[in-house]
This record gives C-alpha cells, structure tokens and sequence, in this order.
C-alpha cells in the first residue's frame, strides 16, 4: 500500500496550487465586488484569458489525447487538478477539453465538432434531461421521427448547463419507442442553426442553465453521434465521468474553507481570547478537518480504481461524489457560522460557496439515486463488502 | 552558451519559521527553489532558447533537493547536478569551495545565482565562487543582454540604475524584477524524470579536509522580538509632541 504521491503528481499539484494562489485567487475580490454590484462576477472572456496564459504553461487539454495536442493525464492526476481548482471561487477549468463522448465522432463529423470545441472554437452542452425525466433518464420523451434523410426532433429539455452559449448540443431523443432507454434512444449532434433555442434559468448561485426547445428540428442523417439506438450508453459514460469531478471538487473547497476557518478562529477575539481557545469552534474545526480527510481519500481512491479500471458499477464514484458533495456542505455551514457576522456578507467568499455547493448533492447524480446505486449494487451482490483492490 | 545556475532549497517563505533546541524545525515544511535562483533559473532559460545552448543547475543540500532541481528541470533547464554535503557542517565557504570544484573543469560562458537566499540571506556563495574561479561578477542585476563576447547588465543601487559592460565568462545574481519565472509546464513536468541529474559527494570531488571546514559557527538562533501593540498619545498637540520626544529619549533610546 502505498499513498504518497510520485514526484510528477507532487510537482504537477504544487504548479496548479501555484497557479490558484497567483492567478485565480487575487480575482477573488473583484468578483465578489462585481457581485454586489449586481454585475457578473467574472466574464468568459476573462476566464478565456486565463485559459490562455494556463496553455502558455502546457497546462491544455488535460484529458484530450496526445493525437490532438493534449496531455491525456489519467483519473489520479485530474483529480489532483481538481482538488487545486476547488479552492478558489473562480469558475476555472484548464481549456482544450471535449466532451467524452465527441470522441465518438466519425472522421467528418470530428473536424465539424470535436476539433473545434478542443481547440475553443466552439462551444456544446449536453442535453438529456427533460421535465419528466432526470435520475430517470430512461423515460426521456422527446421525439425523433425519421423523414427521409433527416430526423425531426420535437420536445423540450431542461437544466441543460451551457446550452446558453452553445453552438451545437448532444441531443439524445427517442428513435424507437418500443425499445426506449433499452436501445432507442439515439444521440444527435444538432447545431444552433438548426433551430433549437433556449431560455436561461438562473439558479441560487451563478451557474445558468437553460431549457431548451426543439419545435420540428431537422437534423441530417449524418448527425447521430455513435450508433443509432446507442445514445444511452453515450449518455451514462459522460454522467460518470462529473462524479469524482465534483468530489474533487468538494474537497478542495472544504479545504480552502477550514484554512479561512483557523484564520478566523485564530485572529477573532472574544470575551478576551481568540475564539479557537473555545471548545465550540474546535469541534467544529475537528469535525470538519476529519469529513475532509476521509472525502479526500474516498475520492483519490476512486480515482485510483478509475484509472485501473476496475470500479464495479461505479460503486466507489457514487460513494466518493455522496459523502464529499455532503462532507462540503456541512463544512461550509460550519465555517460561515464561525465566521459569524463576517460569515453572511458578500466581502468574503463563504456565502457564495455556501450557495454554490448545494447543487453538488443535486446534479452528476442526486444523493438519492447515489444512494440507490450503492445500495442496488450490495443487494444485488454486484460489489463485495470491505475489498481492497 | 553553457550556463550554470546555482541554486539552493529553501524554506517556503509562506512557512513559519520555529526554532527548537537551538536549530530550526525542517519536519513538515515546504520547501522552494530560493526565490531569487528561480528567477536566474528563468533568465538562463531565455538566454538558451534565444541564443541555443545548454542549462544546468547546481545546487549543494540535501538528497530531497533533488525535488526542487526537478522543477528547475520541469521548467527547462536541460541537466542538474546535486552536490550532497552528507552531514558536513557547511558555511558559505564550504558550499563555495564544493561548487568551484564541480565547476572548475566545466566550459561555460555564463554563470547565474540568486542575489541572496531567503533563509540565510548571506549572498555570499555566488560572490565567492566568482572570486574563487577568478571571473568577473555583477551582483543585483535586474537586466542582462548579451553582445557576443560580452554582456550590458543593469545592476540595482538603492533606488538608480548603474550600467555595466562586463567581458564573459562571468557570474551574474538575480535581483527581483529581472524577469517573471515562469511556472513548471505539463509536458515540462512529465520529462523532467528522464533528463539527467548527477549526484555527487565531497568525496567525488577530491577535496581537501581543509577545504570544507566551516570558517563560521551559529551559535544560536532565536526569533525576533514579537511586535508589540502601538501607542496612542493623548492631551493637546503640544503635549503629546513633549510626550513623544521624552519617549523616544528614555523608553525608545533613539534620541
């Protein structure tokens, strides 16, 4: 058993930690201002900028194959990247990388759409949710009818991240409706063109999704990503790749706030000594530094089986994304309320994440289909109780 | 162009430094390239991919500096070179003498260092192994340009700028704001394993007892005094101006 880290994932954490301290962190006030200024908080185009200077440093396409200029870094590395990327309010992410799925194009239709979205020409979101159907997904009903060389798709999607800005989506509609989730329903590639629009739906944080209507869209035959009556198994490899991404997540955030968190605890004086002489403020301090101990290796450890390969019915993501999405949210209260005061206004960054990671226990997978899946899998004896692999 | 980087592992400068029995507490730190030798690291970087040419960094410590040489690597330098001490009571003279003799049978045109370390903040070494290998230096130098045999550097004095023509081989150290080192890049990161990094001892270098004997001794650290809470003067104008000289005479001992 071995849990360090080899010199290259030390050195690869440390320049991203680096990188979030110098670049990202110093932003940290403006936003907070543009918040409460009513403007956005940061821009595209700064993020862009960002971006840039991060590919400056070959810090580009993390997860894109060497073939298209990436650096095809495994599950263990990206989650270190993710922990780092947590600790700052600013919505960043390294540039250069597709969807998972994109690289089920064929040879024209990677030109059209994979290339161009790794290379940032163009944007795409992911559209499988509908009003009716979420945890769900095999109860999609939106409508694909064959005429002639086209397909006509009719119905709405909704929560749809990004589709806002998008200049295509991965659609995934109903191709046979005998066969449903079990081999008919196919994904489309379907420019804005096409005739798709959307409306925003802003949520308690600043994340915007949209709900997106197709009224009679003609798409060409040509525009099925993989295979006709596939979309599904497209559809769930890409929703398994956000669990241990937001577990990352998680954890680097609850570590950023218990560091906020001591500072406070030590620096606030009160009835005359600094509040962490208090037994109330070093339990919470205790409670939060273990939650975020045992996340942060219930998510590299998922993260180690990922990149071997071997996480049946991804019982160890499921679990990793429920305690860490949670473990979070707990911590957060925690430290807003040691804060106090200071802890509700928005010159600290405490509020926002308080609002902010209260989607983690709702999307990639809500707790109770988390809970669902890790429990199906014990009752059905698809996942042995208490091995090591 | 061959260049030399010296550099040396130091304490985070984020890291609060604790002393117990009389030396300072290394468990749990993090450790740096001195912040100084980075910037160095990065000019010669630029110098050698504007100019061609080969970057290797030294650096007299530990066998955990290793680490901090593969940054240097990880950021472009092409070879290190690890001296370990091995438990010698080094000084500035000793860590001289051990990289004037790892250098002294190298060809090289240019050799960079940090103006001082952060921990120690002697900025001797550099200085000395200059004055050892009898080749001109410019210490503080917040410019470099090279003109064929010779470089134009601008040296920081206290505020002005002095220009200086200097013929090479010669050392040069780093001042802040020379340049902005840059960060470790991710395929810099992923082949810094496989370029090569030398690891030697005293004994490799075949010098004498003498040579590496300390000519200095710490006979104790301790903190500075902690800061103490300002004082606010009170009465009139006059009577606190009274007040603050008759402080400064008896209590500060400044006048």
């Amino acid at each position: 058993m071995n849990f360090s880290l080899t010199e290259e994932q030390e050195m690869v954490q440390k320049t991203v930690r680096e990188f979030v301290q110098n670049e990202l962190i110093p932003l940290e006030q403006e936003m907070l201002r543009n918040d409460r200024e009513g403007k956005i908080p940061i821009t595209d185009e700064k993020i862009k900028e960002l971006q840039l200077k991060a590919k400056e440093m070959g810090f580009w396409g993390i997860n894109t194959p060497e073939e298209y200029g990436g650096a095809n870094l495994g599950p263990i590395l990206t989650t270190l990247i993710n922990i780092e990327l947590g600790k700052t309010i600013v919505p960043f992410t390294f540039g250069g990388d597709a969807d998972n799925i994109l690289y089920y194009c064929n040879e024209e239709q990677k030109k059209k759409y994979l290339i161009p979205v790794i290379n940032g020409e163009k944007e795409c979101c992911f559209a499988l949710t509908e009003p009716g159907a979420g945890s769900d997904a095999r109860n999609i009903k939106m409508s694909a009818e064959k005429d002639g060389d086209h397909y006509v798709l009719n119905g709405e999607k909704i929560f749809i991240s990004r589709a806002h800005k998008a200049d295509f989506a991965m659609v995934f509609a109903v191709t046979d409706k005998e066969k449903r989730g079990r081999g008919g329903v196919t994904c489309f590639l379907v420019d804005r063109e096409m005739g798709w629009r959307t409306e925003p739906i802003h949520t308690m944080d600043d994340w915007i999704v949209s709900s997106v209507i197709f009224e009679n869209v003609r798409v060409p035959e040509e525009n099925i990503l993989g295979e006709l009556g596939r979309g599904f198994e497209l559809a769930l490899s890409w929703i398994t790749m956000g669990r241990i991404k937001i577990g990352a997540w998680s954890v680097g955030t609850a570590e950023r706030l218990l560091e906020m968190a001591i500072e406070q605890a030590n620096s606030r004086v009160a009835f005359g000594k600094p509040i962490g002489e208090y037994q109330a403020i070093q339990w919470m301090i205790a409670d939060s530094a273990v939650e975020i101990e045992a996340a942060k290796w219930q998510v590299l450890y998922a993260a180690y089986l990922a990149e071997k390969g071997v996480d049946d019915n991804r019982q160890t993501a499921s679990m990793a994304k429920l305690y860490a999405a949670n473990m979070v949210n707990r911590v957060v209260d925690r430290v807003l309320q040691i804060h106090g005061g200071m802890g509700i206004t928005k010159e600290f960054p405490i509020e926002r994440w308080y609002r902010t990671v209260r989607k983690y226990r709702i999307f990639e997978g809500t707790d109770e289909i988390l809970r669902r899946t890790i429990a199906r899998n014990l009752l059905k004896g698809y996942v042995k109780i208490g091995e090591i692999k | 162009m061959n260049i030399f980087v010296l550099m040396k592992r130091t304490f985070d400068t984020e890291e609060k430094v604790q002393i117990k029995d009389n030396s300072i507490v290394e468990d749990g730190v993090e450790f740096i390239i001195n912040p100084y030798d980075e910037y160095a690291i990065e000019e010669a970087i630029r110098i050698r991919d504007e100019v061609g040419g080969e970057v290797t960094v030294v650096t007299v410590g530990p066998e955990e500096a290793e680490k901090e040489l593969r940054t240097a690597l990880a950021m472009g330098a092409d070879k290190a070179i690890l001296i370990n001490p091995e438990g010698l009571k080094a000084d500035e003279n000793t860590i001289a003498n051990l990289l004037v003799a790892v250098l002294k049978d190298k060809q090289f045109d240019l050799l960079l260092g940090g103006n001082l370390s952060v921990d120690n903040g002697a900025g001797q070494v550099a200085v000395r192994v200059a004055e050892m290998l009898d080749i001109p230096q410019v210490t503080t130098i917040t410019k470099l340009e090279l003109d064929g045999t010779q470089a134009v550097v601008e040296r920081d004095v206290e505020g002005d700028t002095e220009v200086i023509q200097v013929n090479l081989p010669a050392m040069f150290t780093a001042q802040q704001g020379l340049n902005e080192p840059r960060y470790p890049s991710l395929p810099g990161i992923m082949k810094a394993k496989k370029k090569p990094l030398e690891k030697l001892t005293p004994a490799d270098l075949g010098l004498s007892e003498e040579q590496l004997v300390a000519h200095t001794e710490t006979l104790s650290y301790h903190p500075p005094a902690a800061r103490e809470a300002g004082r606010i003067m009170e009465g009139d104008l006059d009577q606190q101006v009274k007040d603050l000289v008759r402080l400064l005479r008896e209590e500060a001992k400044v006048l």
